[in-house]
């Protein structure tokens, strides 16, 4: 029902629009008041009201008061809009669908609800819905290119390539006059067809169309890349050398190139022929990278077979005295892939001795001419010193060694001291690692690459405090909530998930989480950034820049720095929940766990208080400085963290589910990762979904059926089916018995047990994992520790695998706690852990 | 437009960025100023293509596209008999949603173990 308002009135009523979208507040919220206080039962206004003390931060008002705009008036299009645009701010996006295609019911000429309606539905990836919006769009004003392009990405992205492909042409066809040759619009639109012919996999006809835009289009590069894929995917193997040999010519670094060339020539087996093509643009571009570097991939030495040459010793050789005597710091990071081959890594290792004694002969020990420069016997030096840090070639002495022979003679070099502090960390000695590091950035307080090297150590080493100062050095200041603030507005992804781990040792799970969950959120907040591009792109014409965008957000959590992140939040989530179950089960450990929970509280309360001295001082501060921008930083609506110490999230009484939250995403997008699929049986075996857990088991064991976490797992599997099949609904366990099949149920556990241990007796993972299925199996508690502090023994025990042992006799309260922590430090005193 | 309409949301991530550069403007000067700056580098959207195009091939071609579309996107739905006991099975036991379920069950002709054993195999 259309509530119609006087002149005087209408005019206020634009007037609040205005003031909305000029976002000033107060003035229209005043507006809106006075034609209120004549009409107070006017819907639009009230809307509008809403939608401003919205965007003040009064969320749950807004939704009242919109509500009650709906109610007085349930026919107008400006409620259902508003109240669609109040669900869009609280990211609700299937009510907000709902709520404009309501509101376009009422008002189907509208664009503005229109356009709404379309870039939520394309992201949320309705795709059925944004081709019936774009379709209508189009025949709202079909003289508009966009429009043509915006419905065939519709359908492109719907699959429908055939589709897509008709609209493009259909609007061609309609033009009178050929566009400009500079119309920008029409060259990528051009491209974006071809394209999509190409993903038809119609490489002929995508190769003419091609030829017939190549003279006019403007991305000269992409013209001919898209030339040479489709020429060699045709099997034209002499037209596709030649064009990707034009494309050498233009840009020789380029390694792909390279490889599709010696491709298409068909040379891939012939070492020697192969060399022969780098070579020649070698030649032709004697400052050139790639021509000299990429043939150490495929070259090979053959002296060991026949009496061919080595091949690769030479271009090695050749290759690395000329970065040597330049002085490229990266030469070790360039050639480090190449130390997966064994031999690549000896010759490599003897080639750079080699080098350094040649240099010590000719230069008689005299220190280098100009000071700080990295080349020649520093360079030697350098590259040895990583040479022997390198976890494939390690040996921490040499390395050092090396190291300090380098720093002998440059001792003001950032390098070398990096480099010796990232062999502390090899050493598993975290303090030391942090001094160094910290020593390094001090020779040079300008650079930023140090400052973060530095921070990265402190954090390593647990000193939280420490290392959001040295970050602070680097960051804007002046916002109240200091460098952290800052630090999550930048979506500074490592620190906050180095920040979180280090907070999990120091037993602070509060902030922990609290970290995890801010990186959680900015994975939520890169895939909300696209929202403007569904706009933005069409009306900038770059389509296809677009369309990888809208990929690439389809699969953005499979980002290992989402994984990192959500596998540390959901062990906490698992431990918390087993803490509660523990709790309210046995009584001999409330005791111990009384005590916990008062000292955290005890700890909780002087971090609180600290931090509001440390926001009082924050805000001081900042009066000072400047007495109206503090004001203004204040006045920000909604800004406040309620929560920044984490309490409630650690307080939080469905562990399970939150760890579910964070586990969807890495099972859907990196099943492929084992610690994935391993955190997921642990999750799901507590929510006691068993088929969940099951699916996580097997695919973990497709991956590697001897990882030693996943054995323990299949153990605990079959004792929990073996105890709870009665219960199960009958349907759910013929599955779980058709499908875990690699222990049934009369199978004995204990020797299934002791045969992989068996097998696996030398690895020191496997023998941990199989002692703790001993223990679960009830085996005598004395005999397990003493089993597993034997682990030390072992062959191949590392500080790592000891730092395990030593957090699991921790847990378990056991007497060899002590005696082990000193065997452990007397076999690797350098490790900080047992110190 | 009949009447005048609420705009997009002004936070960062609605909107486009050319409402933005206007919705910072303070008066009516300021905007037109704003409109003119963020038209500068959109190549004439309404005027400028318009002169280009056959408005009547458009409307032709319009037609062409008509219907397509949606008589593409129908889909092919099975009737299958699905026990609403066996939807809540694979609802509770595989954290699906409902609709979700009923899809896997229908795709397994409403065999619920069928039905899951595909599902964890994957």
């Amino acid at each position: 029902m259309p509530q119609p308002l006087s002149s005087k009135e209408n005019s206020l009523f634009r007037q609040v629009i205005r003031n909305y979208e000029d976002k000033q507040y107060k003035r229209g919220l005043k507006a809106a008041e006075q034609i209120l206080k004549k009409n107070p039962k006017h819907g639009d206004t009230m809307a509008m009201k809403a939608l401003i003390i919205n965007q003040q931060g009064k969320t749950e008002e807004a939704f009242a008061l919109g509500k009650e705009a709906l109610t007085a008036d349930m026919k107008s299009h400006i409620c259902w809009h508003v109240y669609g645009l109040l669900y869009r701010h609280q990211k609700n996006f299937e009510e907000a669908i709902k709520a404009y295609k309501f509101a376009l019911k009422l008002e189907p000429e509208s664009h503005q609800i229109q356009r709404d309606l379309a870039f939520l539905q394309i992201q949320m990836r309705d795709y059925q819905g944004y081709i019936q919006s774009r379709t209508a769009m189009l025949q709202a004003r079909p003289q508009l290119r966009q429009n043509w392009t915006a419905l065939a990405v519709a359908h492109h992205l719907a699959g429908n390539l055939s589709q897509a492909e008709k609209v493009l042409t259909t609007y061609e066809d309609s033009l009178k006059v050929p566009p400009s040759k500079t119309d920008y619009e029409n060259s990528e639109a051009v491209m974006y067809k071809n394209t999509i012919i190409a993903e038809m996999q119609d490489y002929q006809r995508a190769l003419d169309h091609l030829e017939s835009i190549a003279k006019t289009n403007l991305d000269r590069l992409a013209v001919l890349e898209l030339r040479a894929d489709y020429l060699s995917k045709l099997g034209k193997k002499e037209e596709a050398a030649d064009a990707y040999r034009a494309l050498l010519d233009r840009n020789p670094e380029h390694p792909e190139y390279y490889t599709k060339l010696v491709e298409v020539l068909g040379i891939g087996a012939d070492g020697a022929a192969q060399k022969a093509i780098y070579d020649e643009y070698a030649e032709k571009n004697p400052r050139c990278d790639a021509a000299k570097r990429l043939p150490l991939d495929f070259l090979v030495d053959r002296e060991l077979i026949t009496n061919l040459g080595d091949d690769f010793r030479e271009a090695a050789r050749g290759y690395l005295t000329l970065m040597l005597d330049k002085g490229v710091p990266s030469t070790f990071a360039n050639l480090k892939h190449l130390y997966a081959d064994q031999s690549k890594r000896d010759t490599l290792g003897s080639l750079a001795h080699e080098y350094l004694e040649s240099k010590k002969a000719s230069s008689d020990g005299s220190a280098p001419a100009d000071g700080d420069s990295l080349n020649g016997e520093p360079a030697a030096l350098y590259y040895l010193a990583q040479h022997y840090n390198y976890h494939l070639s390690r040996d921490l002495a040499k390395a050092m060694e090396y190291v300090d022979k380098g720093i002998e003679l440059l001792p003001k070099n950032v390098e070398f001291h990096m480099t010796k502090a990232r062999i502390w960390k090899h050493y598993g000695n975290t303090r030391k690692a942090s001094e160094t590091m910290d020593e390094a950035r001090k020779l040079d307080l300008k650079d930023r690459y140090i400052n973060t090297k530095a921070a990265k150590y402190q954090l390593r080493n647990d000193e939280n405090e420490t290392a959001l100062k040295t970050m602070g050095l680097f960051t804007r200041n002046d916002s109240p909530g200091g460098p952290l603030n800052d630090l999550l507005d930048m979506q500074s992804v490592w620190y906050l998930t180095e920040d979180g781990e280090a907070w999990v040792r120091n037993g602070n799970i509060g902030l922990a989480l609290k970290r995890f969950h801010a990186v959680y959120n900015i994975f939520d907040v890169w895939q909300e950034d696209q929202f403007d591009f569904h706009s933005f792109s069409l009306r900038k014409g770059q389509i296809r820049a677009y369309v990888d965008m809208i990929r690439w957000e389809d699969r953005l959590r499979e980002h290992p720095f989402y994984t990192r992140a959500a596998l540390g939040a959901i062990a906490i989530y698992v431990s918390i929940y087993d803490r509660s179950q523990a709790t309210n089960g046995v009584n001999g450990s409330e005791d111990a766990n009384g005590d916990e929970a008062a000292e955290r509280k005890k700890a909780a309360k002087k971090a609180k208080k600290e931090a509001q001295k440390a926001e009082r001082e924050a805000a001081e501060r900042a009066a000072k400085q400047d007495p109206n921008k503090s004001k203004g930083a204040a006045a920000e609506p909604g800004k406040k963290d309620d929560d920044p110490l984490g309490f409630k999230l650690a307080a939080t009484t469905e562990p399970l589910a939150e760890a579910t939250k964070f586990l969807a995403p890495i099972l859907q997008f990196s099943p492929k990762y084992i610690d994935g699929q391993i955190a997921g049986f642990e999750v799901f075996i507590r929510r006691e979904k068993y088929l969940l857990a099951l699916r996580c088991l097997n695919a973990a064991l497709a991956l590697d059926a001897d990882h030693p976490t996943v054995h323990e797992q299949v153990v605990r599997f079959r004792q929990a089916l073996n105890s709870k099949v009665e219960s199960l609904p009958p349907k759910v366990a013929e599955v779980l018995k058709s499908k875990f099949t690699i222990v049934d149920d009369t199978t004995d556990l204990k020797k299934f047990n002791a045969s992989f241990q068996e097998k696996h007796k030398d690895s020191p993972p496997h023998v941990i994992s199989t002692v703790k299925t001993e223990r679960l199996l009830g085996a005598d508690k004395t005999k397990t520790e003493k089993d597993l502090a034997g682990v030390l023994s072992l062959k191949d025990a590392s500080y790592e695998h000891a730092e395990e042992v030593l957090a699991i006799l921790r847990q378990w309260r056991s007497g060899e706690t002590d005696t082990f922590k000193a065997a452990a430090h007397e076999k690797w005193p350098e490790v900080t852990a047992f110190a | 437009m009949a009447e005048p309409q609420p705009k997009n949301l002004q936070e960062g991530a609605s909107g486009d960025v050319e409402d933005e550069v206007q919705n910072t403007a303070k008066s009516a000067e300021d905007r037109k100023a704003a409109a003119a700056m963020a038209s500068l580098d959109t190549r004439g959207d309404d005027a400028g293509s318009s002169n280009a195009v056959d408005q009547e091939a458009v409307s032709k071609a319009m037609k062409s596209l008509g219907g397509g579309p949606s008589a593409g996107a129908a889909k092919d739905v099975k009737k299958v008999k699905v026990d609403p006991a066996d939807v809540a099975l694979l609802v509770d036991e595989l954290d699906l949603s409902k609709q979700k379920a009923t899809e896997l069950l229908k795709a397994h002709d409403g065999d619920a173990v069928r039905a899951m054993e595909a599902f964890i195999a994957t």
